[in-house]
């Protein structure tokens, strides 16, 4: 059973709140990867970790045909941060049952607690001329966590313990 | 429709500055990441990465199933430097471009280098966040490519500032 460690779950927050910008890696059904920095993440419950559908194109394409996702930090690196968390994704967005669930978690829950995200967390650390002018959140991207491994120089592709 | 990447000056820099994340996949969809963490831009629309033994042991699989590369790039440049770059990718096992990026790559970041990868970009797209993420730029002129990129970003990070 994976359970994220509390170093973990600091990292896995919004760079202003001492988190990280963090990678998002699809895949198309057929194998043509993607790669996209995101700055809203969270974690929930012990094994998921949430990022805002803001500006999804071909990440969203990607998981609504091949859930298979991985996440990892882009910076801050030097503080220990060397994790690749790979699990299972869905994009729950505004429309989706109330009731509808990804292993165990709930979309009420999540789109209440998440769905209006640059009100409740907002991008004040961002430079000016990167912020964008007006956020519109669509939903809200859960990744299931599975099992990570390690992108440490010297420990690269080591299995990292979860819970 | 693949066109032509023309890297600017500017990406050169943040490639070559901060590394990359490098994200393969399997034929079936299934995503593998690691560091790049010394990168070369080795001509225009190309770029080669010093990986270390474990670091090629973790994409070589499905690369060598599937050649897809994308990667953006790392640390700050994950959003000062906000494109994604695409192409096909392969193992570089001897010549020129690997004794020189071997050499640099113990010199500045003390990798041991195992295997070279060499990427041939193919598609290059925009992921500054707000109403121009996603869109494609490798349709672009280098000429339009940069003063794109200049209305927009000020920044050169590092030593070739």
């Amino acid at each position: 059973m994976v359970k994220f460690t509390k170093e973990m779950k600091e990292a896995l927050r919004v760079p202003g709140k001492g988190g990280s910008l963090i990678y998002l890696c699809t895949s198309s059904r057929d194998g043509n990867p993607n790669i996209a920095a995101m700055r809203f993440v969270a974690t929930h419950m012990d094994d998921k970790i949430l990022i805002a559908d803001m500006f999804l194109l071909k990440t969203k394409a990607n998981i609504k045909e091949n859930p298979e996702v991985a996440v990892t930090i882009c910076h801050p690196l030097e503080e220990g941060r060397w994790w690749v968390f790979k699990g299972k994704a869905v994009d729950i967005e505004y429309g989706f049952p109330r009731d509808f669930d990804w292993y165990g978690a709930n979309a009420t829950d999540i789109l209440n607690e998440w769905g209006n995200w640059n009100r409740s967390e907002p991008p004040d650390e961002v430079p000016p001329d990167i912020v964008f002018p007006k956020a519109v959140q669509r939903g809200v991207v859960v990744v299931h966590v599975e099992e990570a491994y390690s992108i440490e120089p010297g420990h690269v592709g080591e299995k990292v313990l979860l819970g | 429709m693949e066109m032509t990447v023309n890297l600017t000056g500017r990406m050169k820099a943040w490639i070559e500055a901060m590394g990359c994340h490098l994200c393969v996949a399997t034929p079936r969809g299934e995503p593998f990441v690691v560091l790049g963490r010394y990168a070369q831009v080795t001509a225009d629309d190309e770029v080669a990465f010093a990986l270390a033994k474990d670091e090629a042991k973790v994409i070589a699989p499905a690369l060598s199933e599937n050649p897809r590369v994308a990667f953006g790039v790392s640390r700050q440049g994950g959003i000062r430097a906000a494109y994604q770059f695409k192409g096909t990718g392969r193992f570089l096992h001897e010549g020129e471009v690997v004794d020189r990026v071997v050499a640099w790559a113990k010199e500045e970041k003390g990798i041991d280098t195992a295997a070279i990868l060499s990427v041939h970009l193919t598609e290059l797209y925009c992921t500054k966040p707000g109403y121009e993420a996603g869109q494609r730029l490798d349709g672009m002129s280098p000429d339009e490519l940069d003063a794109w990129e200049r209305q927009r970003w000020k920044d050169v990070p590092g030593k070739r500032a």
